[in-house]
């Protein structure tokens, strides 16, 4: 999790260093980015020092084990004064925790993956109505997620996959909406569209993303 | 007094065993079935000394232990940072009031003594200094 996050905070032109404690690890950082990794522990103060933590701002901790993450941010505020302390945690029951022990932000993994399952599988289903023109086309049912990215706005400012018409929406108390410029989009609406086979799975996609 | 130790390495059987002898309800946690099964015979028999087989850092193992009763909660694992996570457990989520913690690393010992969590290490157990305090508080 740590290398991705740090190639890119880094084109996004923040300073960063990563302590990592397997050695290969580490080489394999520094071949990719630089000399922005030494080997060390999360839960050493004497190696969080010479990864520079007396002057971060944030620290973001990501090892496998949760006390280590918890350690870390603790000990980088109370050694270092870090002025923000993100941590990743794996176990749900310590997300509360996390939190009430003062880590500024926690990013519970498992949380997440249930998150996006939650939207993948059963409440935002595609519903497949109808093929159309011999299959090349078919009718379909998305519904909206209420954390969507679309909600609230224009059916103008909304680019549609190639060849996808909005037929009709239907709000969730069961009324329908004509699929008009300045209609707007609200959270449960379902959109009923006529969709090239082939990009329906895009326009599932991009009406149900979350914000 | 109620205790609960976590972790039934070389201080945790350690510490159970004084602080059984001192008259006190000892519960200890232990994830390891070894580590569990090598705890003092008499002590577990006779009932003294009560063993649950779980990962102690855990709220359910906690609540096992019966943490909502319990006065003192001593965290006793060989790692510093899971001593630290299950300490901070039992007093910020359970509100145990008297907790300690063991910790190796005089750095992480400066950061427990700050959220007012007690540390105590191999010297403190060897002079005695437990086996007192908690005769203090009882």
């Amino acid at each position: 999790m740590g290398e991705p996050l740090a190639s890119s905070l880094i084109n996004t032109g923040h300073e960063v260093f990563i302590l990592d404690h397997n050695q290969q690890t580490v080489t394999t950082l520094q071949r990719e980015l630089g000399m922005v990794a030494s080997v060390g522990e999360a839960t050493s103060v004497r190696d969080l020092n010479d990864a520079g933590a007396s002057r971060a701002e944030v620290i973001i901790a990501t090892t496998g084990s949760d006390e280590d993450n918890l350690a870390a941010c603790q000990l980088a505020r109370n050694h270092f004064d870090i002025p923000r302390t993100i941590a990743v945690v794996h176990s749900p029951e310590n997300a509360e925790l996390f939190e009430r022990a003062g880590v500024d932000m926690v990013i519970s993994v498992t949380s997440l993956v249930l998150a996006n399952l939650a939207t993948a599988i059963p409440s935002h289903p595609l519903i497949r109505l109808m093929p159309v023109a011999d299959h090349s086309q078919e009718l379909v049912a998305i519904k909206l997620p209420a954390g969507g990215l679309l909600i609230g706005r224009k059916l103008s400012e909304i680019t549609l996959p190639f060849g996808t018409n909005i037929i009709l929406i239907m709000t969730s108390e069961g009324r329908s909406k004509k699929p008009n410029p300045d209609v707007r989009i609200e959270a449960e609406d379902e959109v009923i569209a006529l969709s090239p086979t082939n990009s329906t799975a895009e326009l599932w996609t991009l009406l149900t993303e979350l914000r | 007094m109620n205790v609960i130790i976590v972790g039934a390495g070389n201080l945790g059987s350690s510490l159970a065993q004084a602080i059984s002898d001192l008259g006190h309800k000892v519960t200890i946690i232990e994830k390891n079935f070894e580590a569990a099964s090598s705890l003092p015979r008499g002590l577990v028999n006779s009932g003294v000394l009560k063993v649950i087989l779980s990962d102690g850092s855990t709220a359910s193992a906690m609540i096992e232990a019966g943490i909502t009763n319990t006065e003192v909660f001593i965290a006793a694992t060989g790692k510093d940072s899971l001593n630290g996570l299950t300490a901070q457990k039992a007093k910020i989520i359970f509100g145990v009031e008297q907790v300690m913690t063991i910790v190796k690393d005089p750095d992480a010992k400066k950061l427990y003594d700050s959220l007012g969590i007690t540390t105590i290490n191999k010297a403190a157990l060897a002079s005695n200094q437990l086996a007192e305090f908690l005769t203090q508080e009882s």
